[in-house]
């Protein structure tokens, strides 16, 4: 349902959704094979250190904990109700809920707007509004931070701890996001479904991510957007601090159609609206799943980039000769190493054979070991001129690639002070895939094609021009 | 074109005016393995709204039934007659379920009985009984004592998996003499509530004499006088809006009280595909059943097998009345033990000439109620277990060996 604007006492609780000290899980079951069983499964399994009380009015205990018949039945205070039960059985639980004084409550359950029960789902919204207890779902996967060993809902995987606040309205994406962070190092701060976003709304996340001391990046993806006002205003008021970068989907024809079968989502207006509304909100709009996961792991750990002078050193001139194009398709071509700064092409040559090409990209050719690396990239980042480094690695024969990765983790702690990003690219085999989860560990966006790590320069580029208008 | 016209524009729907009319093409019965008719809804339709909302909110709201109904009848206050309803559910004695009509749903509804050797020990046969009694997919099952230790039913809709899921692994056991398949033809009562095979104007009736009751309260402690009228007026016949109390099944679920009424009619009475019933949790209370199960001689036609059904089924002390197809076995009727006259019975079915045999056992032990759980001892009450084989091959995942 619409809200005109972020509601304060939504935003306030949100917290108990991410890391509550006592859960409710209304429709908790005996059986292993049931939602209600396995919510609480998970919820061990991941380590969970608040308390855990099921609600099962046919059981006495669940999981070994004692259950109650209601949530009004249980006697000390509830931060979060997460309902696993029918449709039809959802108002009599959200009085309870209101009568218990519940912080928040989620509602995992189908059976709503998605198959034509808008009324109901209206008008248990409004109840609760009415009320002042949010409500997250209904229709939703789940929810969960890593920083609180808290993973609630119907997900198998809890992401490595990072800075990505991850909302999502489609489950499936959420999983395909949160089931490869364990082998990517895609780390996300907490990650929420919507589901059909009967209440809390994109906004009241953007703005909790805004105050969240562990999310440095607002990743959003959007099937239907019903309050663009509260959005706009959502993130304008965060993207001074942390950007946002949002994937909108639903804009062709069928798209359209799916998006309403799946989270009763109105897809809206032209595709081209959205390019307002997010022009307007000072988000960066992604537009595939791919993109939106590079440059929120770039925003997520690396500055702004805040001028157009980026350095990209390399070993392999096709890597190069990818990445140069495809920023300037993308509208930021590479500059001369002479049109950056006087003197770093000559500084540079020094780390160089003589069959390396010092334009830029510079090309510091096959034979370069970790040596040659460190020395050229040294002197680019120490360069005022230089905004940004993309850095690739393609092995040959005589490369030591784990030790490159370890010239690149140095030099960024050393000269993390400058606020420089840096960007590495190691495309090959096995030992690049490692590096590559190693960088990541270390903070430093890392990808595995030249055209992926170009994707995160042009959002670090274009979110300091956010922040410029921003000032 | 709007919902309800195309409902009606299915051909031979259930409960429209074209209903079974194909058969003036075929010459087969509709009933029978694997038949999907058309106008059944699955168990989260809509339809099923004011069953799906009382069978999840009884347990701490007994008001979902109507209880102006049961104070009439009764002539207790409605207070009184809650308190009631949720102590006899916190104790475990009453349970409130639908019996759905589950060949017209597309199953077969096979039932078998199993005769363990002679001389096998109890250990084993506690064994089989926890098997049955964990089995997911097994829908009912009796444990008895007598001419056949078990007696146990499900539906399903392929044959194989019967086999492979519950006959082969029983029939391999070197303890087990027998297992004889009693596929249903026609369900016509249980627990003493009529069912749509019942015919006539039978259908819903619910039977628990005064004599019945008077027995069963002097029998034992658990319940008194005024519970067992409560029961009797819950489960008696009346059109389905009075049934329930639609307002408090409003206020729990937010939905709209003439679209629940209209759903629940059409299935109850229009269709006759679902019956719902409070279920009187009769070996918590200490009382056996005894079983008959009758064969009829083999020159009998079909026709005169079904009167003698109806024939039983008038008995009102006969609380459960099944009749097989393609079986050694012809009709099941249950008694129960302790307060019906047993022999009486026995000697009325003795009476026709048509019975070649009797077989007799006493039901002790009874594990789910239409796939309620009722292990109260293993932590289970009303546990909903799945037993359903739809899209599944037991053979081949080999999963239900004992």
């Amino acid at each position: 349902m619409k809200i005109d604007a972020v509601r304060p006492y939504v935003v306030e609780n949100l917290r108990y959704a991410l890391n509550p000290r006592t859960i409710a899980v209304v429709g908790a079951s005996r059986a292993s094979n049931k939602v209600g069983y396995q919510v609480i499964q998970g919820l061990k399994d991941w380590n969970y250190k608040g308390k855990i009380i099921p609600v099962n009015p046919r059981a006495d205990s669940v999981h070994n904990l004692k259950a109650y018949k209601t949530v009004k039945d249980i006697p000390e205070d509830v931060d979060l109700a997460f309902v696993a039960l029918p449709a039809h059985l959802i108002k009599m639980v959200l009085e309870h809920c209101v009568e218990k004084k519940v912080k928040l409550v989620v509602i995992a359950s189908s059976g709503f707007k998605e198959i034509g029960r808008g009324d109901l789902q209206d008008k248990l919204t409004t109840y609760c509004r009415n009320n002042k207890l949010p409500l997250i779902g209904p229709n939703l996967l789940g929810m969960g931070s890593p920083y609180s060993n808290f993973n609630c809902g119907f997900i198998p995987y809890l992401p490595v701890p990072g800075p990505v606040a991850m909302i999502s309205q489609s489950g499936a994406n959420l999983l395909a996001a949160l089931g490869t962070s364990q082998t990517t190092g895609y780390g996300m701060s907490f990650f929420v479904g919507l589901g059909n976003k009967a209440d809390a709304d994109f906004a009241e996340f953007v703005a909790y991510a805004g105050k969240d001391e562990n999310s440095r990046c607002v990743a959003v993806y959007i099937e239907g957007m019903d309050c663009e006002e509260a959005f706009i205003s959502a993130c304008k008021s965060v993207v001074p601090n942390k950007p946002v970068v949002t994937i909108k989907v639903g804009g062709s024809e069928i798209g359209k159609r799916a998006a309403f079968a799946h989270t009763a989502s109105d897809a809206g207006p032209s595709d081209k609206h959205y390019d307002e509304i997010f022009h307007k909100a000072g988000a960066i709009r992604a537009t595939t799943w791919q993109e939106f996961l590079d440059m929120t792991l770039a925003l997520g750990h690396m500055p702004p980039l805040e001028g157009d002078n980026v350095v990209m050193i390399t070993n392999g001139g096709g890597a190069g000769l990818l990445a140069s194009d495809e920023l300037e398709r993308r509208g930021y071509p590479l500059h001369t190493l002479k049109e950056i700064s006087e003197g770093l092409s000559q500084r540079i040559q020094a780390y160089m054979p003589m069959f390396g090409s010092p334009l830029n990209p510079v090309d510091i050719a096959g034979t370069a070991c970790e040596l040659h690396y460190e020395g050229a990239l040294i002197q680019s980042i120490r360069d005022s001129d230089v905004d940004g480094i993309i850095v690739s690695v393609c092995p040959t024969s005589i490369t030591n690639v784990p030790a490159i990765a370890d010239v690149i983790i140095n030099l960024h702690k050393t000269y993390s002070h400058l606020n420089k990003p840096i960007i590495a690219e190691f495309q090959g085999g096995e030992e690049c895939n490692e590096s590559i989860l190693r960088l990541r560990k270390e903070g430093i966006p890392a990808y595995p094609t030249p055209e992926r790590a170009v994707s995160a320069v042009v959002a670090l580029r274009k979110y300091a021009e956010i922040k410029k208008k921003c000032r | 074109m709007d919902k309800k016209e195309k409902t009606e524009g299915l051909p031979y729907d259930i409960g429209g005016s074209d209903r079974q009319k194909w058969m003036n093409k075929y010459f087969f019965a509709p009933r029978g393995m694997g038949f999907l008719e058309p106008g059944i809804v699955p168990l989260d339709h809509p339809a099923m709204s004011a069953y799906n909302i009382t069978k999840s909110a009884y347990q701490i709201r007994p008001d979902v039934f109507n209880l102006d109904f049961v104070a009439k009848e009764t002539g207790l206050k409605k207070e009184e007659i809650a308190t009631r309803i949720s102590r006899l559910y916190d104790e475990h004695l009453i349970l409130f379920i639908i019996n759905p009509a589950t060949q017209v749903y597309g199953w077969g509804l096979y039932y078998w009985i199993v005769k363990l050797k002679e001389g096998t020990p109890e250990s084993v046969k506690a064994e089989f009984s926890e098997w049955y009694q964990n089995k997911d997919e097994i829908c009912t099952g009796f444990e008895t004592k007598g001419d056949f230790d078990f007696f146990n039913g499900n539906h399903m809709r392929v044959i194989d998996n019967l086999y492979s899921g519950v006959i082969n692994p029983l029939g391999t056991r070197p303890e087990v003499e027998y297992v004889h398949l009693t596929p249903i033809r026609r369900d016509v009562r249980e627990d003493r509530i009529n069912m749509w095979d019942a015919g006539e104007d039978g259908y819903r009736e619910y039977l628990f004499t005064d004599d019945e009751i008077n027995r069963l309260v002097k029998f034992q402690s658990k319940v008194d006088l005024k519970d067992l009228k409560i029961v009797r007026a819950l489960n008696k016949k009346r059109p389905i809006e009075d049934y329930f109390n639609f307002k408090a099944l409003a206020e729990v679920s937010g939905l709209e009280i003439e679209d629940m009424k209209a759903g629940i009619r059409s299935l109850v009475e229009e269709k006759k595909i679902v019956v719902p019933l409070v279920f009187l949790n009769w070996p918590k209370l200490g009382l056996t059943q005894r079983m008959f199960l009758i064969r009829l001689f083999q020159i009998i036609p079909c026709y005169r097998k079904a009167e003698i059904v109806d024939e039983f089924t008038k008995v009102p002390e006969f609380n459960q009345v099944m009749e097989f197809s393609d079986s050694f076995y012809d009709i099941a009727l249950w008694a129960c033990n302790e307060t019906t006259d047993i022999d009486k019975l026995r000697k009325k079915i003795e009476d026709y000439g048509e019975v070649e045999e009797i077989k007799e056992s006493d039901v002790t032990r009874q594990y789910r109620r239409w796939v309620c759980r009722l292990d109260d001892n293993h932590g289970f009450w009303e546990e909903c277990v799945f037993t359903d084989d739809f899209l599944q091959d037991f053979a081949k995942e080999k999963r239900c060996q004992l």
